[in-house]
């Protein structure tokens, strides 16, 4: 008989940890769209705006709007479950202040891209601002559907009569997600104040290969003045050095084959 | 035209800095035309090109500062300097994500996601004014920090799946909107190195000021004769007006609390004035008594008081002329030329601490001090039975109107600027000038 009563502990245990992982795993894709579709509405009204543009953001939308219905159906579920461990309560509550921020930064930039939207139309490519980019957001709406060619998704755009569509859509889609976390605040009362996060104050730095637009940025930053010279002059001491560190290699190849 | 929030904006479209917004913005857009708007250039990284730079010209200096400075433009060298240089550093254009608008408050967790992967970009090594307001940002949105983080690590990923130059120009954008909302403060600072009082010392004082002045609050013990406000009898207002002959004990017994005190007592003033009379160095409290006049007083008199306080008590050879340090004078005397209310501040700081640290002890054991002291009134406490209380209740007539008071005020002022203080230089001038011989030297001054 104890046997019983722990394998029904376990079971339960167990089914809430799935649970938990799941909805860890919803809401770390959610994040992680929510980061990419700021990257891509940070290109609206520039240079590099155009329909692929657009249609990237919708697909980016309709993806992150998805994943929000099914993490508050799951995460509101759980939490109006009273039966649920302490402990279980607490990591729930955390996904819980994580989902609702993420659809705040989501509903803002839905909000900023519909409006921008208005004024600067794709079609007309004179009145964008130059703001210097060259490429699309082709990458990062890939990596925000977790594609690993975007072409797999393409759907052919014809302009005008599905742009007003779109904009129909959009404004659908902002009242949602907005009755979304007014309905969220109503059903599922979690106290802020109370939770507490695990992870450290400092993002650790990742200690990437990106020395090299570092290397950029910081030029631009800590040079203000000679920035022109000091490139010119950074290449050829390079350069130099370069054939320096060459030829010695040379010469001590040639040492060691005539010796 | 301008970006709107049209779901919560909260009226913020009304505001008048929008209309200026939204006329920035149309000539924003106007400079993009390939043909009437400005040219651009690319910009030379150390291995990349970056197109669309543009540099100022002379003559739209002003209007593109202020662009800079809402944030429409930013500068690509000098990051934090919000303004046009007319030399051939570059610029660009803000995307339009980025573009500074009310009725989207510049929300405090964007700013924690920026400073997050800025730190993950600069490998822990923010800038003073960044880390205060990390961890500032750390210790009040700490419930969402785990999300903070994540955020912005995602953000830094996803940055790393575009190209470099985008990536650059990207991140420029970025610094760019929060050097313009979020500038680095350095009051933070000045605040933290602020000197402070231990609490300790401050309480002490308190408890002194408490412990001295208990006895002389009629509300806290007992008032001699009666509390007016309890028994309806006057007799302890008329005892203590400002201008009566002999005052009561209880407020000689004040004036030896601080000097403030004694000044601020139109009594004490009195009996200190007549002290210094004596001691022929009366013109430090007048000049004391005409610097206030000349802070409290109308605008209007203002320039005329400040040159009959020069001519009276700073110029050479003045009648009444005071004794200040030569770094004061020259500062005053400067100030005088473009004077203000608080022109002859410092000057009266001096002659304040003299009169405090000097004249102020020796006022303590002088005759005249002590003769006060001695006819010094205590009144008797009234004893009135509750017959008498409503009687005195019938009997409560309205005190002298204030406008009779300001004239006697006035009146007085006028006897006694008459009737002119006599000063040892007036002395000797006048003594010298009649031809007697002069009067044994009196005592030196200080």
């Amino acid at each position: 008989m104890p046997l019983v009563n722990n394998k029904v502990g376990d079971d339960c245990t167990v089914g809430t940890d799935k649970a938990l992982a799941d909805g860890k795993a919803l809401v770390d894709s959610l994040i992680k769209v929510v980061a990419c579709y700021r990257h891509l509405a940070s290109c609206v009204g520039g240079c590099t705006d155009s329909l692929q543009l657009r249609d990237e953001l919708r697909q980016t939308r309709e993806k992150a709007q998805k994943l929000s219905v099914s993490i508050c159906q799951h995460l509101t579920s759980h939490l109006r479950d009273k039966s649920l461990p302490e402990e279980q309560r607490k990591e729930m509550e955390l996904l819980w202040v994580a989902f609702s921020s993420s659809l705040e930064l989501l509903h803002i930039d839905m909000c900023k891209v519909f409006n921008m939207g208005d004024i600067f139309s794709p079609a007309n490519t004179a009145a964008l601002v130059q703001t210097g980019l060259q490429g699309g957001g082709s990458e990062v709406a890939a990596r925000a559907l977790s594609l690993p060619d975007l072409n797999q998704a393409q759907t052919p755009t014809p302009a005008d009569c599905l742009e007003s569509q779109e904009r129909n859509t959009m404004e659908k889609e902002i009242s949602q997600i907005d009755h979304m976390i007014d309905d969220m605040e109503m059903k599922v009362n979690v106290l802020r104040w109370m939770v507490e996060p695990h992870g450290p104050q400092y993002a650790d730095p990742l200690s990437s290969t990106d020395s090299a637009s570092l290397a950029l940025l910081s030029v631009d930053e800590e040079q203000p003045g000679h920035q022109p010279l000091c490139q010119r002059s950074h290449i050829f001491v390079l350069l130099l050095l370069f054939a320096v560190v060459l030829l010695a290699a040379t010469l001590s190849v040639c040492v060691v084959f005539f010796s | 035209m301008t970006i709107r929030n049209t779901l919560r904006d909260h009226g913020q479209r009304y505001r008048p800095r929008m209309a200026c917004l939204k006329k920035a913005e149309k000539v924003l857009l106007e400079m993009q035309d390939p043909k009437t708007g400005v040219k651009s250039q690319p910009q030379r990284l150390v291995i990349t090109t970056i197109p669309h730079a543009i540099t100022g010209k002379e003559e739209a200096r002003n209007f593109g500062s202020m662009l800079v400075a809402l944030g429409y433009i930013y500068p690509l060298q000098d990051h934090k300097r919000l303004v046009i240089k007319p030399d051939a550093s570059l610029y660009r254009f803000q995307t339009p994500y980025f573009w500074p608008t009310q009725q989207w408050p510049v929300e405090d967790t964007d700013y924690a996601i920026y400073l997050a992967k800025r730190n993950i970009r600069k490998k822990g090594i923010l800038e003073l004014h960044e880390q205060e307001q990390y961890n500032r940002l750390h210790k009040w949105m700490n419930h969402k920090w785990d999300f903070i983080v994540m955020q912005a690590k995602e953000q830094y990923r996803a940055a790393k799946e575009r190209k470099k130059p985008d990536r650059v120009v990207f991140d420029c954008q970025e610094r760019a909107y929060w050097v313009v909302h979020r500038p680095p403060m350095i009051f933070t600072q000045q605040s933290i190195m602020r000197p402070r009082v231990k609490s300790s010392v401050s309480i002490g004082a308190l408890v002194k000021y408490c412990a001295t002045y208990n006895s002389h609050d009629p509300f806290l013990s007992k008032c001699l004769p009666s509390n007016p406000w309890l028994t309806d009898d006057i007799t302890y207002w008329t005892l203590n007006m400002p201008n009566v002959e002999i005052p009561t004990k209880m407020r000689v017994e004040r004036w030896t609390f601080s000097f403030g005190e004694l000044l601020s007592d139109p009594r004490g003033r009195d009996d200190f004035r007549l002290f210094l009379k004596k001691e022929f160095s009366g013109e430090n409290l007048a000049f004391w008594e005409g610097c206030e006049d000349l802070k409290w007083g109308t605008a209007a008199t203002m320039r005329e008081k400040a040159e009959q306080i020069y001519k009276a008590f700073l110029a050479r050879g003045a009648p009444r002329w005071i004794n200040i340090d030569g770094k004061t004078m020259e500062v005053t005397v400067s100030g005088l030329k473009h004077p203000h209310r608080y022109v002859l501040d410092a000057a009266q700081t001096h002659i304040y601490m003299l009169m405090k640290k000097d004249s102020y002890g020796r006022y303590m054991k002088s005759p005249v001090f002590k003769d006060t002291m001695k006819k010094a009134i205590c009144p008797e406490e009234h004893k009135f039975s509750d017959s008498q209380l409503e009687q005195n209740a019938k009997n409560r007539r309205p005190s002298l109107s204030p406008i009779i008071l300001r004239q006697q005020e006035q009146e007085q002022r006028a006897k006694m600027a008459a009737s002119a203080p006599v000063d040892i230089t007036q002395v000797m001038s006048k003594l010298s000038k009649q031809g007697k011989e002069v009067p044994p030297r009196p005592p030196p001054k200080k």
